[in-house]
Order: C-alpha cells, then structure tokens, then sequence
C-alpha cells in the first residue's frame, strides 16, 4: 500500500506577527516555522497505518528549500521518502496549481491513499486537499476523528454540529485529519538520525509537466494589515448631552459604524 | 503563567557560533551526526519541553510526592516522561551504539538538558539520574552487570540512582558506614541506611537501581576502602522474574522546594537478604564515583542555570506588560504609567539576571565540550582538557548554583508582591534553586575542592592552563573596539588573581593549611567571578565579530544585547574581585581563631 502524505511548512502560530514594509503580506525574517499541526497528525496517521498494514509513506510539501527540513521531520517521525516541489514557479502558484502539482505526485507515486491535515493554519485555506480530491476524481472525507481500514474500505468519523459521522469511504482516497485523531510522537532518536538517510527527491513544475504561467495565482493582495490588539476603552466625559454627541460622533467618524 | 522558560536563540548562539558544536562531528565517535540532527533534537527537546513537562510544572510542586506502605506515589506525569523518554532513546542518548546509546555530543545534550530542566526541574532529574547511574554500569561494571540492568534502565522501565549519603557521611563520605559482606554466590550481602536518595523508590517505574557506595568487611579505613555496588530495589531472578531484595523505603523528607522528586531514606538488609553486586574492582568505588563527579557537578550548574533561564524569561514577559510610575524626567502627573521595563532599576535587575543566566550557561556548555573532547577527542590533547574541566569543574558547579539563587531572587523581586505569590512561578523557581549549593557537595567543599586540590594539582598546571585560556581570549578580543576597557580590566583581574594565589600558596607552604584554606569558599567566588568575565569576553567577541556584517534587524539586537551585558558584567559584577582580594590577601584568619565559645549568646 501506498501512503501519501501532503505537509506544509508554516509559521508557529505563537510567534509575534509582523506585517511586511510593502503591506502585502506576513514578515518572514523573524518568524518560527514549523510542520503545519495538523499535519503532523495526518503523518502520524500515517505512521500508525504503516504499523498496523504496512506499506510505504511517501512525504510532500512544496516550497523553497527551506522546507527540507520539516520533511526531514516528517522522515523522522516515521515515512520512507519525501518528495519537495520545488524550484522555478513555486512561490507564484495559487491554491489551484498547488493542488494541480500536488496531484501529479499523487497520480505520479500511484497512492492508495493521501492524508493531510485539515487546514494549514497560515492562510487557513482548506483548499488543497478537496481540489486535489476533485482533479483525480478521488474519493474525500475532510476533518476526520477516526480512521480504519479494511480491505479497500476505510471507514472514518468526522464530527459534525451536534453530533458524528461515520462514513465508508472506498479506496484511493483524501483524508484531512483532525487533532483528536491521534497523538503525534516525538520522534526518536535512532529515526532523527535515520531522517537524513532516507532519499527526498527534488522535482520541479517543468519535470511535472506544468506551465506556472497558467497555474499563477490570480488573487493579488491589496494590503494587509493587523487585527486590532487592544479593545480601546475610552470613558466620556461631560453631561449627557456632550457624551451622546461625541457618541454619535465617533460611531459615525472613528468608527463607521452609522 | 509566563511560556517562554528558554531562548533557543542563545541556545543556538553558544552552540553553533560561540563553541562551533558541528566541529565536533568530525571526530570518529560523533561523525555519525550533523547540524541538521542536532537542530532536530533539539526541536523535539524543546516540543517535550513545552508540551509534557512546563504544563506540569505547578502540579508537580503542589501534590508532592508521598510515601504510602513502602511505595511513593509521584506524579503521573513522571511515568509518561520516562517512557517518552526511553522510547525516545533519550535516557541512553550519551553512550555508546555498542551499549545502546546514540553517541551524541555532551555539549548537544547539554543544551537539550537545559531546556528540560527550565521547563520543570523535578521532572527532568529522573530521566537525568538514569543516565549517570547506567553510565556508572556501562564505564566500569561486567558485561553481565551491563546486559541485566542497562537496556532497562535506557528504556526508562528502571529507574538509576546515586546512592552515597548516609546520616554519619554527608560531606565526608569517607565516614559511611553501609557494609557488604561477600558471599560465594557472585554477590555481597548489604546491610546500613541511605539518607537523601533522589528519586530512591516510586511508582513511576517497576524497579529502582541504586549505584550505592559500601564499605566491604575489612576493608581499609578511609577513602581507600569503599566500594561500588549495584543493589537493585527488586533482583532479577534466574527465570526471567523479578523478586524484592530487601532495600525498603522507611521515609521521604519534605523538602523547601525541588518537590516533583523525592528524596528517600532507604534500609538495607533488614532481613540479611539485600544483595549488592559489585561495580569494577573492591574498593574503587569513590575513585568510580569521582570519575562520574566532573559531569554530575557540571549537571548541578546546569540545573541551577535552567531554573534562573526560567525565572529570567518570566520576570522579562512581566516587566513589558506592568505599568507602573513615570520616568523620572517626566513632568506630567497625568502622563500614562510606563511599563515598569522602562525604569534604569528594572533594567539593572534584568541585567543581573541575563548577565548570571548567560554567563553560567556559557561556562557550562564551554565544559560540556571539553567533556566531549576528554571522552572523544584526539589523544594527544585529552590530558590538557581533561585539566582544565578538572578546574573548571567547582566554579561550574558553584558560580550557576549560587549567583543562579540571586539571580532568581532578582527575577521574584521585578514582580513586586505578585513575585510572592503562587499566580507566578517564580516563587517555585525561588524554592528550587536553593537546592543546588548544597548536592554534589556543598558550596563549602567545592571551595576546598578548587583552592586546596586543583590549584595545586601537578604543580598548578591546571591553573596555568586557565590562566593561558583566559589571557588567550583576551588576545582575541582585542581588536574589537567595544571591548577594550574589558581587556585591560580583565588583564588587570588576572595579574591580582596571581597574587591573591601566590600569597595563599605561601601559606600552604608554610604547613599553614587552616590558615590557607579558611576562606577557600571566598577564594572559589573569587575566581567564579573571574571565569564568568572570561566567559562573557568570550561572547563578546563573537558577538562583535557577527556585528560587523549583519544586516539582520533582529540578529543585530540579539549581538548588541550580548554586547550591553558584557559591559554589564566589568561594570557590575567585575569590580566585586577587589573587595575579594582585599579579604583573601590579609589572612589574618579571624574565623580559624575564633573560639566556638564566643558563639554563645
Ligand atoms: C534534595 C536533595 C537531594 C539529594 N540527592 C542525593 C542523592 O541522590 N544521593 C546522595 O547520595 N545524596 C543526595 N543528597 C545528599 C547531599 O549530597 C548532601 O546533603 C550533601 O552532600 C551535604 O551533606 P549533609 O547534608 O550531610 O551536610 P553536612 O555534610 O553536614 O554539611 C553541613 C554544612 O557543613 C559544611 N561542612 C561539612 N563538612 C565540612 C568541612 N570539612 N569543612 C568545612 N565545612 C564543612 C558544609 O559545607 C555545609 O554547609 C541530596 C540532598 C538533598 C537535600
């Protein structure tokens, strides 16, 4: 059996954002990055399929080459391989031609089965995975709780409002994994060590037969700016009618809210 | 609760840019590793850190262990620890492949160990403790003794300890008690009482291993005469079971702080059925145990270091978000209160604290790899480094242990009233660190330990050597303008220190030991003081040096802070060594004379 297992490589989500000098997006420079959260449970996932069906996980993401080692994490806590998309193009793709890419691998490595985790928690996209699902024309249960396999057949839990469900999914298929679904282990010692023998290729659009010009995004971003931190009390002064006129007047003017 | 307990940028500063940890890696016995591994495990010490141990920092403090029919419960957290920490190969990470380890640098583990023991200090001893007990087995014991106890206890299934303290033999070892008797059976038979064993008995593991000192029937009086042995709570049985072996838990002490581990009080032989197995040869045992005595002291400096980094990061997230007064040039009564960081006193008290925290840390990772370079270095340099760890070994204990207590004090002081109470932890860190003075021998003996052996070890070469190094890092820090007047005043430090020393040497000469060694203690704050001015050049240097091509906002502020604190430290802390060497230098031995008399009312 073949597993695949999409990642991506984000920041911490405890690190202290800054908006860039040309507002258009998130400073890097000082950011922590790590392997998305979810993520970590859908290789863990992974893991435990290999353990109890074997088989081989196949690791991805797509990036710069600073994403190496969050796929060396992932060949740390348990899969065989990794493969980074990487190289011209890359940066400029949207969530469709990053499903696009990730699809042919998918197709590529001819996977039983591709987890990810349910949402990168950078842009919160919950894209990928679904898109990818649709381009192979694959079977997909998102934000799963549970999951077994027996025969070609897995079946999963998702939670929903007010309750669960249960569903039979046929093989090949997408899973996005949810937290509950297990507990990610710290990887080993003997397997960190193990990581940097295990092979993770390099591949490109062009070797996958994709034009970035046709799959760059085309969402540009206007300008972006930081959620208000602090809720800004401020106490009126004067008699009422003086506190009802500045009311008015900062729900009108500060705040546009009339 | 305050999250950050550790910087991994410092961490990664002292590993990568101050001691250059990668070169390691083309030793023999490391070459199996790389930068990328280490950055990995240090990752995953730092996710362990923050996800299993700092959440239970608290709880583990509150519900301290207790003693129930012979067993003590622990927190259950322990129990998960260990396991994660013998599936995860942490336990045995040091030793060799051949014993089951991974043969990673001390210097890499040290770091992993601080970050361990600033997110909670109680937890990280048990695995800690394994580690020395099981490297005792590995260095000196059979391969019998190795293949019954050793896969255990790196599977974090057993628990290690160091079992030396009796109620008679605390300081003095030489005076223990605890007897063997040798039988024909492979074994001796044990019988006496051990006080203050760490981590002795309790119900996180199914089995205790006690590397505990005895004295064998007839065996000479004094050092010369104690023995090491490996006395097991439960013995393996010829089947592949486990059955009791005499040694019984009779009590815990209720402890000031350090409480998520406990310390027990163990009988053996009450019903002349404990059986010991000897470790090396009879009567090597303390020369065993001082062989392990450098990196367990070192580890002491270690601890204190990680709960002072805790307290430091703590009290530094409090004083950026508490408004309180104006700056003082203010004119404005109505002005809005500054967040107090602001105030000149705030950032003194600050100071103190990285200055103490860093600088220990500094020390500590600088010994770590002399460990490293002793234990796998080439041949023809291990003597000289294996010197100077020897004298390195007491300030590194000492300077963290003491000076980290000051410095967690200073951390409680920068919360005002909020410092005293439970909300924050830094009363709990306060409580912990008093601690690390008194094990693996007291401040006063490390003091005996430095003035009255290493210094005078092989006709002083130990301290040459140090002197060497120092005047060698100077040299180096030269050509940086920023550090100029800390050349000068260290060169200067340094010319007084030889002095200072030659006079209490003159004293040794002259038969006058009491005289020599009465303030031994002083003498070790001395040079304490010393060696960390040496340590914060050190970084300094590096520190200017990066400062010169980097564009990096943020890796600027990182240098000119290291900068800031270097200068804090021969401003602040520096100038100490006069009043120091104005004490040392009069041995007029007022203590030595003193008559215990005049101690009455
Ligand atoms: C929390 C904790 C954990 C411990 N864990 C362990 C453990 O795991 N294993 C173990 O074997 N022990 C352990 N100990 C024991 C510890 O190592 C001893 O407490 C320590 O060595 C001091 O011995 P003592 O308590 O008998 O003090 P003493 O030796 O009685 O010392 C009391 C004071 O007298 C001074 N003093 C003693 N002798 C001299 C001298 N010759 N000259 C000048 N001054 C002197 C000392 O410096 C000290 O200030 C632990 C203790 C504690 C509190």
């Amino acid at each position: 059996m073949k597993i695949v297992v999409l990642i991506k490589r984000v920041p911490d989500t405890a690190s202290v954002f800054q908006i860039n000098d040309a507002q258009d997006g998130i400073d890097t420079s000082r950011l922590k990055f790590v392997m998305g959260p979810y993520d970590e449970h859908a290789v863990q996932e992974a893991v435990n399929l290999k353990v109890a069906k074997d088989g081989e996980i196949v690791v991805v993401t797509l990036g710069g080459p600073d994403a190496k080692d969050k796929l060396l994490t992932a060949l740390a806590m348990g899969a065989d391989r990794a493969v980074l998309i990487t190289g011209d193009g890359v940066d400029s793709l949207g969530h469709r031609g990053i499903a696009e890419a990730l699809a042919a691998i998918v197709r590529e490595e001819s996977a039983d089965i591709v987890f990810a985790g349910k949402q990168a928690v950078d842009d919160d996209g919950s894209q990928i995975p679904e898109r990818i699902a649709e381009i192979l024309g694959w079977s997909h249960a998102s934000v799963i709780t549970r999951f077994s396999l027996d025969g070609a057949t897995a079946t999963v839990d998702r939670e929903i409002e007010g309750g669960q469900l249960t569903l039979e999914v046929p093989l090949p298929a997408i899973f996005t994994t949810e937290k509950g679904i297990n507990k990610p282990a710290y990887p080993k010692l003997p397997n960190i060590m193990k990581a940097k023998k295990k092979p993770m290729d390099e591949t490109s659009l062009e070797s996958l037969r994709l034009s970035a010009t046709d799959l760059c995004n085309k969402v540009s971003i206007g300008q972006m700016s930081l959620p208000r931190q602090e809720r800004l009390t401020r106490i009126l002064e004067g008699d009422n009618n003086t506190q009802v006129a500045e009311l008015v007047r900062i729900l009108k003017e500060d705040e546009k809210a009339l | 609760m305050a999250e950050i307990f550790v910087s991994m940028r410092n961490l990664n500063f002292l590993l990568y840019e101050v001691l250059n940890t990668e070169s390691l890696c083309t030793l023999p016995y490391f070459s199996d590793h790389d930068r990328d591994i280490f950055d990995m495990i240090l990752e995953t010490g730092l996710a362990l850190a923050s996800e299993e141990l700092y959440p239970a920092l608290a709880s583990m403090d509150k519900k301290a262990p207790v003693l129930e029919s012979g067993s003590v419960r622990v927190s259950p957290v322990v129990r998960e620890l260990l396991q994660a920490c013998g599936e995860g190969g942490w336990i045995g990470a040091g030793a060799s492949f051949q014993h089951g380890g991974q043969q990673l640098p001390d210097t890499l583990l040290s770091a992993v160990r601080l970050i361990l023991g600033a997110a909670n200090y109680s937890a990280s001893v048990y695995p800690v403790l394994s580690t020395g007990a099981a490297q005792l087995i590995c260095s000196f014991g059979s391969q019998e003794l190795i293949d019954a106890y050793v896969p255990n206890m790196f599977a974090g299934l057993w628990q290690g300890t160091m079992a030396m303290t009796e109620p008679h033999a605390g300081s003095s070892l030489t005076d223990l008690k605890t007897r063997a008797t040798p039988t024909k059976r492979g074994y001796y038979l044990l019988a006496g009482q051990k006080i203050f064993i760490s981590c002795g008995e309790h119900d996180g593991v199914e089995n205790v291993v006690n590397l505990m000192l005895a004295r064998i029937e007839g065996a000479p009086a004094g050092v010369k005469g104690i023995s090491l042995f490996v006395v097991p709570k439960l013995r393996p049985t010829t089947g592949s079971g486990l059955e009791p072996n005499d040694v019984v838990c009779t009590g815990i002490y209720h402890k000031l702080g350090y409480r998520g581990a406990p310390i027990t009080q163990l009988e053996m032989g009450e019903h002349s059925d404990c059986r010991a197995w000897l470790v090396g040869e009879e009567n090597h045992g303390l020369r065993y145990m001082f062989q392990m005595m450098n990196e367990a002291r070192v580890g002491v400096g270690l601890g204190a270091t990680a709960i002072a980094t805790a307290a430091y990061y703590a009290s530094l997230e409090y004083t950026k978000e508490r408004h309180q007064g104006r700056p003082i040039m203010a004119k404005e009564p109505t002005a809005p209160q500054v967040p107090i960081i602001e105030h000149a006193d705030v950032k003194r008290m600050l100071l103190f604290q990285r200055a103490v925290v860093e600088g220990s840390l500094s020390l500590i990772m600088y010994c770590s790899k002399l460990i490293d370079q002793v234990h796998a270095g080439p041949e023809e340099g291990r003597e000289r480094h294996a010197l100077l760890l020897d004298f390195l070994t007491p300030i590194a204990k000492t300077y963290p242990s003491e000076m980290g207590i000051l410095a967690v004090s200073t951390g409680l002081q920068c919360l005002g009233g909020y410092g005293y109470c439970d909300e924050f932890p830094l009363e709990q860190y306060y409580r912990d660190a008093r601690i690390h003075p008194i094990h693996e021998g007291t401040t006063g003996i490390q003091g005996m330990d430095l003035l009255g052996r290493k210094v005078t070890m092989k006709n002083g070469a130990a301290f040459k050597l140090f002197l060497g190094k120092v005047q060698q890092s100077i040299e180096n820090a030269k050509k940086h303008e920023a550090l100029q007047a800390e050349c000068t005043q260290l060169s200067d430090a340094l010319v007084q220190l030889q002095n200072v020393t030659g006079e209490l040497l003159n004293l040794a000469a002259a038969g006058k030991t009491d005289l020599f060694l009465a303030d031994a203690t002083l003498y070790l704050e001395y040079v304490g003081i010393i060696t960390m001015a040496w340590q914060w050049l050190l970084q300094a240097t590096v520190a200017e040096a990066a400062l010169a091509n980097c564009d990096d906002e943020a890796d600027k502020n990182f240098y000119l802070g290291k900068r800031t604190t270097c200068h804090y430290f021969f401003r602040y802390e520096l100038p100490k060594c006069s009043a120091l060497a104005t004490r040392l230098l009069q041995t007029d031995g007022l203590t030595v004379k003193m008559d215990v008399g005049l101690f009455e009312d």
